[in-house]
């Protein structure tokens, strides 16, 4: 048997045993989005505008996401709304960057990879860096405002009696601490994925002025970069959403309250 | 917004610290060379462009002639004011690389500026230190394995992973029960998700799997991506059972309690909420990183199947083993909190 199609069964078992209802919504949004790259990947390469498909998909791929990621409704729309938001910022930031660093395409460290492949595709890599970028920091921005977002919820269910205050104080304490851990799982994703890059240029011995200016690896330090940005941004904005809508709930109850 | 632009000036006058003559462009020449089609009927234009630079650590001007392609696949259109980093090879100038470092680092102090305004110093200095110390632990290795013939790649890599998770708990959590006990439910989650895939890899001999498309490739391919899993997965895990373990704490903080089974159904619920999410910020890493690749190779003629096996093959594996990771660490994190919260309410 495929060992692929193994691992695929053992996950799908474990998220039921895990998750149950809810897990095999998460696997099927798994699937799903596979395929909202797929579609993403084809609109692309028929040569539509980039940027209003990256957009649209972006969106799609968030709101499978979260949508069928979580089951409590209030966590999925403050999560949602935060991470269109701070997306959207990022998708800015990627354009600017990308014009400045010239981040697209392959260098000759790929040439093994290319042999016998036409590079003259007429299909502008500049505008895939920017895809690429964007893609690769839905899943951070979207997984930091679900977990703030949860956590905080969590913590307003189980405790009754709780002040503005003192649940502000704790947006600061697990803010703090889930932006220091999503960081190091962006970190370490991304050092995991290219510890076959980093290996080559420490085998071939590159000058540290390549180092620091060769497309291939920066091009991976910049994704980072703008993920770990992503991830600040969403907490920031989630938790201001949480406080938010908590103190309007308590002022709606006491203005009831008054009127009994 | 004062000290950003510091940094971006500051690296863009850095051409002094530069072995390689370091350059900016000056005046653009450009005319279209030809237009061209290649054998998939994808049309393109070649365009000659004559450089004229201003050396910023050397002396002089020199001209460069850069030929790029509209696309830019392989090939780069340079602009006035791009700075470039270039090499002597006999008598001509040839361009090394464009120069990158200004953009990448004011982005990494935008990152640094936000961190200070949004946590408190003494925190970001904490998290910036654990990842400079896992950078130079990691620079470690990577000289371990590339000195040491026959090195064990598997050994030092999982070795490195403990230190790596060890090094940044204990920096970002303090020496703390909380610390303890995330690091504890990472390592056993980590490992037993590597021993699920030697096993599954072991009962079907390896099919399906194309550790040979792997790019890069300077040693044996399959302990390269072992030790690629173990950095991901432990990553990935220690995130999701730092939070599950943090939002247990939470509750602690606000009312002392309780049976085991209060934690393991809160533990569990938070846990289901974030895993899928999860599984996906790992997942658009890997799928992410190959789209130039599937691009090229679809303009090329490749059917989808071939494309699929070619370039996506590892990380779809990689993003399937990272999910099995994610979805144990949801109920070993939450048994074994309400465990060792159960016994300190019993023994005070």
């Amino acid at each position: 048997m495929n060992t692929i199609g193994l691992l695929v069964i053992i996950l799908f078992i474990l998220m039921v045993f895990v998750g149950g209802g809810q897990g095999i919504k998460a696997f099927l949004g798994l699937i799903i989005n596979f395929f909202v790259i797929f579609i993403l990947i084809i609109l692309i390469n028929w040569q539509f505008n980039p940027y209003v498909v990256t957009a649209i998909m972006g969106t799609i791929i968030l709101a499978v996401a979260i949508y069928l990621g979580a089951d409590n409704a209030d966590v999925a729309d403050t999560a949602f709304k935060t991470s269109v938001i701070v997306v959207a910022i990022l998708m800015l930031l990627s354009i600017v960057i990308q014009y400045f660093g010239q981040f697209q395409g392959f260098a000759n460290e790929n040439s093994e990879e290319l042999e016998g492949l036409s590079l003259t595709v007429g299909l502008s890599f500049s505008h895939i860096a920017m895809i690429v970028m964007v893609i690769s920091i839905l899943g951070a921005v979207s997984e930091a405002a679900m977990a703030i977002v949860a956590d905080l919820n969590e913590v307003v269910q189980r405790t009754t009696d709780m002040t503005s205050q003192s649940l502000y104080a704790h947006t600061r304490i697990i803010g703090g601490q889930i932006l220091g851990t999503a960081i190091n799982t962006l970190f370490f994703g991304v050092l995991g994925a290219n510890l076959p890059l980093l290996i080559w240029f420490v085998r071939l011995k590159y000058s540290l002025a390549m180092f620091v200016n060769a497309k291939l690896l920066m091009v991976e330090v910049v994704t980072m970069v703008l993920g770990m940005l992503g991830i600040l941004l969403s907490i920031w904005l989630a938790s201001w959403f949480v406080v938010r809508r908590y103190v309007r709930q308590q002022k709606v109850g006491i203005n009831n309250e008054r009127d009994i | 917004m004062i000290a950003l632009a510091a940094v971006w000036l500051f690296l863009r006058h850095d051409a002094f610290l530069y072995q390689n003559p370091v350059g900016e462009i000056t005046r653009v020449k450009q005319h279209t060379l030809h237009h061209i089609t290649d054998e998939h009927n994808n049309s393109d234009i070649v365009i000659n462009q004559t450089l004229t630079i201003k050396l910023l650590n050397r002396h002089g001007n020199v001209t460069v002639v850069n030929q790029y392609v509209a696309s830019q696949a392989m090939s780069h259109q340079y602009r006035i004011g791009d700075q470039l980093l270039l090499e002597k090879i006999g008598q001509h100038m040839h361009i090394l690389s464009l120069k990158r470092d200004m953009v990448v680092g004011t982005l990494i102090a935008l990152l640094v500026a936000l961190l200070l305004l949004y946590n408190k110093w003494r925190a970001t200095s904490w998290l910036l230190l654990s990842m400079l110390i896992n950078i130079g632990l990691f620079a470690g290795a990577l000289i371990l394995n590339v000195h040491v013939k026959n090195a064990n790649v598997l050994l030092i890599f999982s070795v490195l992973a403990t230190l790596f998770a060890a090094a940044s708990l204990v920096l970002v959590l303090g020496k703390t029960l909380q610390m303890a006990v995330t690091l504890l439910t990472t390592l056993l989650t980590t490992a037993m998700t590597i021993a699920i895939l030697l096993i599954s890899l072991r009962l079907t001999g390896n099919l399906g799997v194309h550790f040979e498309t792997m790019s890069y490739v300077t040693q044996v391919p399959a302990t390269l991506f072992m030790a690629q899993t173990v950095i991901g997965v432990l990553g990935a895990v220690m995130d999701e059972a730092a939070d599950i373990v943090a939002m247990l704490f939470g509750v602690r903080r606000e009312r002392v309690s309780v049976r085991f089974i209060d934690y393991w159904h809160s533990g569990m619920t938070v846990g289901r909420d974030i895993m899928g999410t999860l599984i996906n910020v790992l997942f658009m890493i890997f799928i992410a990183e190959t789209l130039p690749m599937v691009f090229l190779m679809l303009r090329n003629g490749n059917n989808w199947a071939y494309i699929l096996d070619q370039t996506m093959n590892l990380g779809i594996l990689q993003t399937i083993i990272s999910g099995i990771g994610i979805v144990l660490a949801v109920p070993v994190t939450s048994a074994l909190v309400g465990w060792i919260m159960s016994r300190k309410v019993m023994t005070p």
